[in-house]
């Protein structure tokens, strides 16, 4: 479990990051907090040529709120964002998946972009961006800056829309209406691992009506990539926030998932707690969305 | 006699061990760094069986620091070939032939093929990748039933077959009559499952040969250094005196790092070749794979019981899964055999036994190894009460021997004098209060919530009644080497190996004790083959009974030396002499008083002594467990299930646990809260996952074998037993398997109680969530 030889580059500049991620091409890879990569280097798994260590870099590490949006630094640690009084106001379903991620000592070295950029479809952050509808901003030499939807950023099995020479460098919220309630849930065997299943949901209510305005639920730990349920939240759409309308919308969201199996679960499992952990966190964000209102 | 309270045995004396340990002093054998050291690395079989067709290292031997590239033909030039460490464990079951690095075939995922050493680990590695080997694949033997399939490609072919034992049946009382006479016969197929000790210091090695002085020095991780001595002495040649085996600390083995593994000897043939150190330290991956695996059994029951809950006998055929190499699977059915009845009257027991080859890894000892008795034993008499509608504690309360005069025994034979079955399971009745969890139990179903309550008993032999007959079984009894220093400490050298048992603060409260000195006056030498007596090391219970009882008497000899000493120096009679506090005197004349360390110097000077007596104040003594006596005890656990999820969470554990007479509280506590951590892991985390049909093993990093955290533990409540002396000095006795033997029944009984409402019946010991929602119907069988 060590390493095949690689070169490393320890960049104080995001624009010296671009430029040696540029020159290198495929064959380098960033280094974020390495809670993930530095295990598959060890397992051989990943034989990157050149490491480009983002660790230096201090304008990714800024978290700030401008614009309705939080704006989050793709190398701001986990374990600082958890304990942001911004993060908490601004996207309180992003500050209670944080403490799901490992443990204190994983999150401290672990970062917001590493998570997302390393794309684990049973990691947290993921569905978390999903269902938060929040924009990954992206820089390279060759495209400049972009701004990709999450929905748009999650391409496949570890596989995101950046392209090699390209770094995540900003996650943006964007802000929530009134009356909108947040909520996440996973199973896990053991508190800290990545989800057999999670769940991220927002529930936004008519302030008149009591209806639902709007329902978003995303799933980790059920295919390729996080999952949102277009369907589900189309069915409650419109609906009374009512435990039945949750309970249908989930089981029938359950139907439509063909989840892989694992040591730690089979394929039925997974669709049964995805149906299951889909219902509580709509149940739990609509009643957050009445408190809220 | 000293006042009770002023004596360090019974008291939670720190542990000495603990400034060196906490504050990450200790030393491991990954810290040793010698002059010249080289580092191994092994290229292991990526398939589950296969022949190998080639081997091409001549890339590898060519690479960036590598120093020695050997294949296993040519690293057995430079051995004795032999069973090596295997037969030691076999039981006398039949041992196959193979090789240090496999040759011809390899028979599990992991098998070491090829040796590199180079001049550091991470270029060994990057050489390893250079070897070509071509495999010729063959069908994956991966469960008892494909073992047992005669047209199964034999994976040891002087075997033959892939059965390697089929026992005769054994019979203990009237099976036949028992089953007659009984009113119902309750059977399940019960199974336990593969899972691993996963230490947290891996197995690791640095071998040094010196060709001037022919002599091997080794640095081990390992349970006892004379075993590793002996194993590696055998497998080079060399005379046992030629070989140092030394260990320092260790972190943690569970019954895995007993004696010298392959990897072990192929790197002390690579020293003795290069006249160089060479360290191998396993990685996480190797050991998950390869070091060892254990407790894959499977068991078909029957159970003769009466309407009123009598067990009038058992019907028991058990197969056990020993993996692809010889470990310790050919050893534990009997042992498994005679222990099946526990503290029960249970009056017949016919009990046979398969042992079956697979291509998985070898099954090695695990901490409580013949657990599958309790956990079989145990499950049994739940089910047996819910076929009954009876409480599970009412159909033990029933069953369990009670001390009489002269003893009752288990069937199988053995003396169940001192047994406190009863007392423990009464005590831990009242503790949770089962009238009122009943209550609460159908008020939270009528809500939705799945509480269970369960329960179970045990006893252990640690050593177990001797009745005269002495313990330790074939590795005999337990030696101590005790000196008087010039300083005036005592110097206590044993062969047990502490690796967290605490034997350096345990040992020296029982010597400080029986000699009358400050326990900060006791040291306790060990892991040096050079210096601790002949001993198999720790293992088996040994340590608080055998090796506790040979530090009292060894004190007591040393202390009967001193005052012989003495009476020359005072002439005064031996029985006049006062040793107290570090000090000799002439009883009544504190003026006479001599400090140890001045007795020490005085024993080594000329002319003061006879001879028999002067040099060095030393006595060696050696105890073979006395009258020994049982440990044991009953554990309660109270679990909430969400049924939605499977998730099972632990509310409540409840110990009431026997090892006779304390020794220190805290470590004992630790003992039984470490065991109990790893019976809950065994039962919802922790599994040995391979694919049946390739052949590869699935657990292999930290993501999928999942490890219990302190997350996952709830608190352990423990109320100690000290009941019932047997021997007349010595009634400590082993706590450190008891927990992890009877937590896996303890937690599957509460689980099966909490899933009554859905008619689940628990034949399996893992239950992760999907499990669980297996068995109450919630989603189909995966």
């Amino acid at each position: 479990m060590k390493p095949p030889p690689f070169d490393y580059s320890a960049p104080d500049t995001l624009e010296e990051a671009l430029f040696l991620l540029g020159e290198a091409g495929d064959e380098a890879r960033p280094l974020a907090g390495g809670q993930s990569l530095v295990p598959l280097l060890s397992l051989r798994l990943a034989r990157p040529s050149r490491l480009v260590d983002l660790a230096g870099i201090t304008t990714l590490t800024t978290l700030g709120a401008a614009d309705g949006h939080l704006a989050v630094g793709a190398m701001v640690r986990e374990r600082q964002a958890e304990r942001d009084e911004r993060v908490r106001r601004l996207a309180p379903v992003l500050a209670d998946a944080l403490p799901l991620i490992g443990h204190p000592a994983i999150r401290s070295r672990g970062t917001i972009g590493g998570s997302l950029s390393h794309a684990d479809p049973a990691a947290e952050l993921p569905a978390v961006a999903l269902v938060l509808e929040a924009e990954l901003v992206a820089e390279s030499r060759a495209r400049g800056r972009r701004s990709i939807p999450a929905a748009d950023f999650f391409t496949g099995y570890f596989t995101t829309a950046l392209a090699p020479d390209e770094l995540l460098t900003t996650l943006r919220v964007p802000s929530s209406a009134p009356g909108t309630g947040w909520a996440v849930d996973e199973v896990a065997r053991r508190h800290g691992d990545f989800a057999i299943v999670g769940a991220a949901a927002m529930v936004r209510l008519d302030t008149s009506t009591g209806r639902i305005d709007e329902a978003r639920v995303a799933l980790a730990g059920v295919g390729d990539t996080p999952v949102r349920l277009a369907e589900t939240e189309q069915m409650l759409a419109g609906a009374e926030p009512a435990d039945e309308a949750f309970a249908d919308a989930a089981e029938d969201a359950a139907t439509r998932l063909s989840p892989a199996a694992d040591v730690h679960g089979s394929a039925a499992y997974r669709r049964h707690v995805a149906g299951v952990l889909a219902r509580r966190t709509l149940k739990l964000a609509a009643q957050r969305a009445r408190e809220a209102a | 006699m000293q006042h009770i309270a002023e004596r360090y045995t019974g008291a939670s004396v720190r542990r000495s061990e603990d400034p060196r340990i906490l504050t990450g002093s200790g030393r491991y054998v990954d810290d040793v760094r010698l002059p010249g050291m080289l580092h191994a690395a092994f290229v292991r079989s990526p398939v589950a069986h296969a022949r190998i067709t080639r081997i091409d290292v001549r890339e590898a031997a060519k690479a960036p620091g590598v120093v020695l590239v050997l294949t296993g033909e040519e690293l057995e030039r430079s051995l004795v070939p032999g069973p090596g460490i295997a037969a030691m464990f076999s039981g006398g079951a039949p041992v196959p032939a193979f090789t240090t690095l496999a040759t011809g075939k390899v028979r599990v995922v992991g098998d070491p093929v090829v040796l590199v050493v180079a001049e550091s680990r991470y270029l060994a590695e990057d050489a390893c990748e250079l070897v070509e080997v071509d495999y010729e694949e063959l069908p994956a033997v991966m469960t008892p039933q494909a073992a047992r399939d005669p047209a199964s490609p034999a994976i040891f072919e002087d075997l033959g077959s892939n059965v390697l034992v089929r026992s005769p049946v054994a019979v203990f009382g009237d099976v036949d009559g028992a089953f007659a006479r009984a009113d119902r016969i309750v059977r399940a197929d019960l199974r336990q499952h593969r899972h691993q000790n996963a230490p947290m210091e891996c197995r690791g090695v640095v071998c040094s040969f010196d060709p001037e002085s022919g002599e091997l020095t080794v640095h081990s991780a390992t349970q006892g250094v004379h075993i590793v001595r002996t194993t590696l002495s055998t497998a080079l040649g060399l005379p046992p005196e030629k070989v140092r085996v030394l260990a320092g600390d260790i972190g943690g083995s569970f019954g895995l790092k007993l004696g010298a593994y392959r990897e072990d000897v192929a790197c002390a043939a690579a020293s003795r070749q290069l006249s160089r150190p060479v360290r191998w330290m396993e990685d996480r991956l190797e050991n998950l794979t390869f070091s060892g695996q254990a407790r894959e059994e499977s068991f078909e029951v029957a159970a003769a019981v009466t309407n009123e809950g009598e067990i009038l006998g058992l019907r028991v055929k058990m197969t056990i899964d020993t993996g692809a190499y010889p470990g310790m699977g050919t050893m534990l059915p009997e042992l498994v055999k005679t222990m099946i009845p526990g503290p029960y009257k249970i009056g017949a027991l016919s009990f046979e036994w398969t042992a079956v080859v697979t291509n998985k890894a070898a099954y090695v000892a695990y901490r409580g190894p013949w657990a599958s008795e309790t956990w079989v034993r145990e499950r049994m008499v739940d089910l047996i009460a819910m076929e009954l509608g009876m409480e599970p504690i009412q159909v033990r309360l029933r069953n369990v021997a009670t001390r009489e005069t002269p003893p009752r025994r288990m069937v199988t034979g053995r003396s169940l004098a001192g047994v406190t079955a009863k007392e423990s399971l009464e005590a831990i009745a009242s503790t949770v209060d089962l009238p009122s969890f009943r209550r609460l139990q159908a008020g939270a179903r009528e809500h939705g919530r799945y509480l269970g309550l369960g329960m179970a008993t045990y006893i252990e032999p640690a050593p177990g009644p001797l009745e005269g007959k002495g313990g330790g079984g074939i590795m005999g009894p337990e030696q101590i080497r005790l000196r008087l220093a010039e300083d005036g400490t005592v110097t206590l050298f044993t062969s047990q190996m502490p690796h967290g048992q605490s034997h350096q603060t345990t040992f020296a409260q029982i010597a400080a004790d029986e000699f009358g000195v400050p326990i900060e006056q006791v040291r306790v030498v060990v892991g040096d083959s050079d210096l601790v007596p002949m001993g198999f090391g720790t293992g088996g219970s040994r340590a608080a009974t055998m090796a506790g009882g040979a530090s009292l008497h060894g004190a007591r000899a040393l202390k009967a030396r001193v005052k012989e000493i003495a009476s020359h120096l005072f002439e005064a009679g031996a029985e006049d002499i006062e040793l107290s506090g570090g000090s000799v005197a002439v009883r009544g004349v504190p003026a006479s008083a001599m400090s140890l360390a001045e007795l020490a110097r005085a024993a080594r000077s000329p002319g003061r002594l006879p001879p028999s007596l002067a040099g060095d104040v030393e006595v060696t003594a050696a105890f073979d467990g006395g009258e020994g006596g049982w440990s044991g005890g009953s554990h309660a656990a109270i679990v909430e299930v969400d049924v939605e999820t499977g998730q099972v969470r632990v509310e409540r554990y409840v110990v009431a646990e026997d090892c006779g007479i304390l020794i220190n509280p805290a470590i004992v506590e630790g003992q039984v809260r470490g065991g109990v951590a790893q019976g809950i892991g065994a039962v919802l985390l922790e599994r040995s996952v391979y694919d049946e049909e390739t052949g590869q093993y699935l657990s292999s990093t930290f993501m999928d074998y999942v490890l219990a955290t302190a997350c996952e533990i709830p608190r352990i409540e423990i109320e100690h037993l000290e009941t019932v002396p047997l021997d007349a000095d010595v009634n400590f006795r082993g706590v450190g398997e008891g927990g992890m033997i009877i937590a896996p029944p303890t937690l599957c009984n509460a689980i099966e109680d909490a899933l009554s409402p859905f008619g689940a019946r628990v034949l399996e010991q893992h239950l992760p969530p999907a499990r669980i929602l297996e068995l109450i119907g919630a989603i189909p069988a995966g």
